[in-house]
């Protein structure tokens, strides 16, 4: 009911080549998708085909369910990822997240989605070891339909209203799981005003990824001096305006954030004062425009404005002193944005 | 077999353009800074010149929330009532 007959042969090798052909992958081969698979995928998220999931005006763009399960079948989704994928389309499609510049830009951003909340365990989401890596099928499907839908159906390819210069690994997918057990504080979603039974996904732009490595640190200064100082540097894309980051605490760096007493705001709040540079710093760099003045060498420019724009999240190992910080991209031209996950049923 | 098309093509929507102006002689300017940066000050050179050669003058300006969102509708009726000719910038 959804296709189009071709001649393509019942080899699965032909049909795959076919998906190549018409130029509907990501670079990756695709699982061809069957009239069953394509119901099923729908009928675990009890949408009708033509149900509009989202739509965005300045681009012309509208999502209707039924090319989003084919896209999730493509990626190699099972049909009780489509609550995650769809959450994750409706704040792609949410006017603040802003979409036509993360997806168009020269910057290139992947599409981060953060999941919380019981659904994470339902389905397998990985949010332990490697949670950025390969190896949990949930993670690299979820992330992965959502990048094919972004091709396919928001109009988002690359050479055409996606402008990347470079890009990065995680446009092909960009999804991993909180790590919500033995938490500093309280988790994303929860932060950000849902209940701690609700399932969500944040979705996120940012154009990088650096991991932040601190072995001696015992206490939350010296950890967080490397984050502020990772989230400052003359290459850093945003710093002509205030922007959004997010911080990924990992293994050892959570334990020393839990056990510190420090609160969340706190952690913020002394990032915000940290990640700054001297005027004369950027303009040397020649990221201001002058030349350096009397005053510049002590002038400081902060890279952040508020503690709320600092979004941070727990994932990975327990074992290891590796975190990781992802600036946003744009200077507030986009904002996070956290969805519902709607659950038919509510099994999760 | 079958091929499940996984793409949608963008809604149609009819765009009428502005009638162009037969000469830019004396006709009253619009501006909408992207706010990407240097977009004021390439429009500020532009309507200089556009002034200089053509008699125009600016008579209404628009900076937008950000290069990635829409202008706003208010902004889109103000350039409608206040100028003959509105120039928008600038990409990378």
């Amino acid at each position: 009911m959804h296709g189009v007959t071709t001649d393509a042969a019942q080899d699965p090798r032909e049909l795959i080549e076919a998906y190549y052909e018409a130029g509907w992958t990501d670079g990756l081969p695709v699982v061809p998708p069957t009239d069953a698979s394509v119901e099923a995928m729908l009928a675990a998220g009890r949408f009708r085909g033509d149900e509009i999931i989202g739509e965005i005006a300045g681009r012309n763009t509208v999502v209707a369910a039924d090319k989003v399960a084919i896209n999730a079948v493509m990626a190699g989704c099972k049909p009780e990822y489509l609550p995650v994928v769809v959450a994750a389309l409706k704040g792609l499609c949410h006017p603040d997240f802003a979409y036509h510049g993360p997806a168009s830009s020269t910057g290139g951003s992947a599409m981060v989605l953060v999941v919380n909340g019981p659904i994470v365990r339902a389905l397998g989401i990985n949010s332990g070891n490697n949670a950025f890596g390969q190896g949990h099928r949930p993670n690299a499907t979820i992330g992965r339909a959502v990048r094919l839908t972004m091709m396919n159906v928001m109009n988002t390819r690359p050479g055409l209203l996606d402008r990347a210069t470079l890009g990065n690994p995680g446009k092909y997918s960009f999804c991993f799981a909180e790590h919500e057990d033995d938490h500093p504080w309280e988790p994303l979603h929860v932060a950000r005003g849902l209940r701690p039974t609700d399932s969500a996904v944040t979705v996120y732009a940012s154009n990088s990824l650096y991991q932040v490595y601190n072995q001696l640190a015992a206490t939350p200064e010296p950890l967080l001096r490397c984050f502020a100082d990772a989230l400052s540097n003359l290459g850093i894309p945003n710093m002509k305006g205030y922007n959004q980051a997010l911080l990924v605490l990992a293994g050892e760096h959570a334990e020393i954030m839990r056990s510190s007493g420090w609160s969340r705001r706190k952690a913020q709040e002394f990032i915000v004062e940290h990640a700054q540079r001297t005027v004369a710093d950027f303009k040397r760099a020649g990221r201001l425009p002058g030349a350096v003045e009397a005053g510049d060498e002590t002038a400081p420019r902060r890279l952040f404005e508020r503690p709320d724009d600092l979004l941070i999240v727990c994932a990975g190992g327990r074992a290891g002193s590796w975190s990781a910080c992802l600036p946003g991209w744009g200077n507030k031209w986009t904002k996070a944005v956290t969805t519902l996950i709607e659950i038919p049923g509510g099994h999760a | 077999m079958k091929l499940f098309d996984p793409t949608s093509k963008p809604v149609e929507r009819a765009v009428e353009l502005a009638p162009r102006p037969a000469s830019l002689r004396g006709l009253r300017l619009g501006l909408v800074d992207n706010t990407k940066f240097n977009s004021d000050t390439l429009l500020a050179k532009l309507a200089e010149r556009l002034a200089r050669r053509h008699g125009m003058t600016v008579t209404a300006t628009s900076r937008k929330r950000s290069p990635s969102h829409e202008i706003d509708e208010a902004a889109v009726k103000t350039l409608r009532a206040q100028a003959d000719l509105v120039v928008s910038g600038i990409g990378d």
